[in-house]
């Protein structure tokens, strides 16, 4: 990586570091710092949180990673949160488990490089030798003298960086990166009422609105009779919003409150045509059993075969979809919960033909995303109110738009095949797919990009991956661990299958098939290890899983019907956030839960059946088991965790179960 | 349209809406309390979940009319600097994820301990049930409810 430039700006000094983009060839004597670490002459340092935060935790891990380098601790840094450019801050896109990935070494490396500024302007002043100096809480040493940061600002930023070696601090001198108990840096906030989600954001003179979405999938606005809507008091704007620019379509009432909204919307009448009013989720799965690849020629007799179906799942998150939009002459104003500001700003300004610079986009705490937000389409309809009212409006999804207007994950069908040894020990596999591409991206209607997706088998057992793509009947969308939560979940569940036929013990039998030296045996061992001898009256699952660079194996017990503990190892490199880590983990492995217990989103006469909580059944805490993660640092690269753990999780827990695992949800029908 | 007083966070609030206003929304538009979170509108996530005469209560499914001449008491009415016990255990253990629930929680958590002192694994359960945690912190939330516990008794 180049050097870091600095500027010096009224008593600030500034470090800015490329972060290299995935896949970009960027040369090398180019130079873009989109991160940046700030210091003033009060020796106040500010990061700019260039990634949205959605619960995963980013913003903490931005602000211990400056803390670290800078030898301060973790309330000594002041987070920004970066709007939509960029040009100016790189890739803004949270997803694919990927932001410690990518953001670890430049952020380290532009706090590192303002250290070793510091300390080399303060061992200039004191004429001293830079090894004899040190920098420690926010100040810079030599013996018994002591020079603060701020007081060595403008000094260092006068210093020529290629002169001045800038030197990371290796993992087994950290302080606070892996060390530190603290928690995230927005709880206090949380936990106070204060925090600020999207949809908290409506500066002055908002409107609000809600959309009458589609009734059945893919209809179209025939008709709208807007005369009773807009006689109700604080209606302002009935307005029709076109699929093909604003959205999924339906018919907006822009009022002065959300309750006037709601009631606006009740007073509708619309007519629909076109779609599929008679579609049916139970048709879509036989159509997709049909699909099914043929099961290719084996090396042997087939020991046995499987056939497990997969429902579609909705994200969600607790936050609603929302935004809010101003359009002005001078250009776009977007404030939106999303996961990638920057796509986002690029959009808009393609779509609506402005300038990048006319058009900002300003994203707050996220309330959950979980790939969801990786979309845009109510920021379309917000914009799409505001230019009707000619003011700023904010467009709130109800829980039940939220659930039945998502862009779900697709259904699956998996046929597995296996030839066994005389113990019983896979020797060949085949796994046939049958499911849809994620249709909110052309990229993945291609079955060898979803292979590439979802195909993460880990064992030594050769064999046949074939998949078979569908034309998807809905919207279909990113979901946490994407077709890995799908493929690995069929694998790991046939597995366990074939190993409790052959009377193997499921640890006993992933062991043999994971090379003695690898990380994923090491992690098998140390959570077989920690959740010890099966007692009596427990069930017991287990599943690994290796992707994003990271590794996991997780054990799961459940007695009397229910799931009691949950071990997952974990081993993601180095460490950045101890809580941060266990809580992804955690997360995931109650999404598990949840899915495997009873979650899906079914679809009758041609609508999404369940429209709350209270029908899409999602785990709720008494269901909850307890989750013991256990940390087991290498000296690997970093690695990713958001989506680490769900799909062995789920796996884990439908075993453990006792039932019959013959897809997801277990024991319930699919579809 | 009605004008109804409102005895919110210690402190006389009047809020100009129909009395069948789900009181949710006039805490959020009228009067900028921003803490009780929008989650469903049916009951159904307990997102917004605060204290209606010191019971965990639903704003969004309760009408302004009905919350009249009530204590009501937000996220925001907790405390002056989030050091009341159950804010402080959740702090400790790092409770939150996104947090969007976690108002609804801690509210919860905070009407069970004024019921119940001590409570245990089974009656936490009961009585947070109906607040859906979407990024899966139910792990802390029941450790956090035990450690605000024996903080609000003085054991801690």
């Amino acid at each position: 990586m180049k050097i870091s430039r600095r500027t010096f700006l009224g008593g600030v000094l500034v470090v800015g570091v490329p972060v290299a983009l995935p896949g970009s060839a960027q040369a090398a004597d180019e130079f873009a710092p989109n991160v940046f670490v700030r210091l003033d002459d009060r020796g106040r340092i500010t990061v700019t949180a260039p990634k949205p935060e959605s619960g995963q935790g980013v913003r903490t891990m931005v602000a211990l990673l400056v803390a670290e380098e800078l030898m301060v601790g973790l309330d000594d840094v002041r987070l920004e949160q970066a709007h939509g450019d960029t040009a100016r801050f790189g890739s803004q896109a949270v997803g694919g488990s990927f932001s410690a990935r990518q953001l670890h070494e430049p952020l380290r490396r532009a706090a590192a490089t303002a250290r070793c500024l510091l300390v080399t302007a303060a061992a200039r002043r004191w004429g001293v030798p830079v090894e004899e100096c040190a920098a420690r809480d926010g100040a810079v040493r030599h013996g018994r003298r002591v020079l603060r940061y701020g007081s060595l600002v403008r000094d260092a930023a006068a210093l020529d960086p290629a002169t001045v070696p800038v030197t990371l601090t290796p993992p087994e001198r950290w302080r606070l990166l892996g060390r530190t108990r603290a928690g995230r840096v927005d709880a206090k906030a949380i936990m106070t009422g204060k925090a600020r989600y999207g949809i908290d954001t409506r500066p002055p003179g908002t409107l609000v609105a809600v959309v009458l979405r589609p009734q059945w999938i893919g209809a179209v606005v025939d008709a709208v009779d807007d005369r009773a809507a807009k006689a109700v008091p604080g209606v302002v704007a009935v307005t029709t919003l076109d699929p093909a620019t604003s959205g999924q379509g339906g018919v907006a009432v822009i009022a002065r409150s959300v309750p006037e909204a709601l009631r606006g919307r009740e007073a509708l009448r619309v007519t629909w045509r076109g779609g599929t009013p008679t579609a049916d989720s139970r048709q879509w799965l036989a159509d997709l059993e049909t699909a099914l690849p043929a099961v290719p020629t084996a090396p042997g007799p087939v020991a046995f075969e499987a056939t497990y179906k997969l429902p579609l799942l909705a994200h969600a998150p607790m936050e609603p979809m929302n935004a809010t939009a101003h359009v002005t002459a001078a250009g776009l104003t977007v404030w939106t919960p999303t996961q990638d500001p920057g796509t986002l700003r690029l959009i808009l300004a393609r779509q609506f033909g402005l300038d990048q610079a006319a058009v900002r986009v300003e994203t707050a705490l996220t309330g959950g995303s979980f790939g969801r937000r990786i979309e845009f389409d109510p920021v379309l309809e917000a914009v799409a109110c505001s230019r009707v009212a000619g003011a700023p409006v904010s467009v709130l999804w109800t829980r039940d738009d939220d659930m039945r207007h998502d862009s779900y994950r697709p259904m699956s069908v998996h046929r597995l095949a296996a030839v066994v040894d005389a113990e019983g020990v896979p020797t060949w596999r085949a796994h046939g797919v049958a499911t849809w591409p994620l249709n909110i991206l052309p990229f993945f209607d291609n079955p060898d990009i979803v292979k590439a997706n979802g195909d993460h088998f880990p064992y030594t057992v050769p064999g046949q991956v074939d998949v078979t793509l569908r034309d998807a009947p809905l919207r279909t969308g990113f979901w946490r661990s994407v077709y890995a939560g799908h493929f690995q979940y069929a694998e790991e569940s046939f597995l366990a299958e074939l190993g409790h036929r052959a009377g193997l013990d499921q640890v006993e039998l992933r062991r043999r098939l994971l090379p003695a030296d690898s990380r994923l045996r090491r992690v098998l061992d140390v959570a077989a290890s920690r959740a010890g001898h099966v007692r009596p009256g427990v069930t017991r699952g287990v599943a690994c899983h290796e992707e994003y660079g990271s590794v996991v194996a997780v054990v799961a017990d459940a007695s009397e019907g229910r799931v009691r503990r949950v071990t997952a190892a974990v081993d993601v490199g180095p460490v950045l956030h101890l809580s941060g880590v266990r809580a992804q983990v955690e997360g995931g492995v109650m999404d598990a839960l949840s899915t495997v217990s009873g979650a899906q989103i079914t679809v009758r006469d041609g609508r999404v059946v369940q429209s709350s909580f209270r029908d899409y059944a999602w785990a709720r805490i008494d269901q909850a088991p307890d989750v013991d993660v256990v940390l087991v640092p290498s000296d690997a690269p970093v690695g990713g965790v958001g989506e680490l753990s769900y799909p062995p999780a789920a796996a884990a827990i439908a075993f453990a179960t006792g039932r019959p695992v013959t897809g997801m949800p277990v024991g319930v029908g699919v579809g | 349209m009605g004008r109804y007083r409102l005895h919110v966070n210690g402190e006389r609030r009047d809020v100009d809406v129909p009395g069948e206003t789900p009181l949710l929304w006039a805490l959020r538009e009228q009067l900028g309390l921003l803490g009780p979170k929008y989650g469903c509108g049916v009951g159904a996530c307990g997102a917004c979940t605060s204290l209606v005469d010191g019971k965990a209560a639903r704003p969004c499914v309760t009408a302004v009319g009905e919350a009249e001449g009530k204590r009501i008491t937000t996220i925001e009415g907790l405390s002056e600097d989030g050091d009341h016990p159950v804010q402080r255990a959740w702090l400790e253990l790092d409770v939150a994820q996104c947090g969007y629930c976690q108002p609804g929680q801690i509210m919860s958590t905070v009407a069970l301990l004024a019921a119940n002192p001590d409570p245990d694994d089974a009656e936490i359960d009961a009585a947070l049930r109906d607040n859906v945690c979407r990024c899966g912190t139910y792990t802390r939330v029941r450790a956090a409810v035990r450690l605000a516990a024996r903080m609000k008794r003085g054991e801690r």
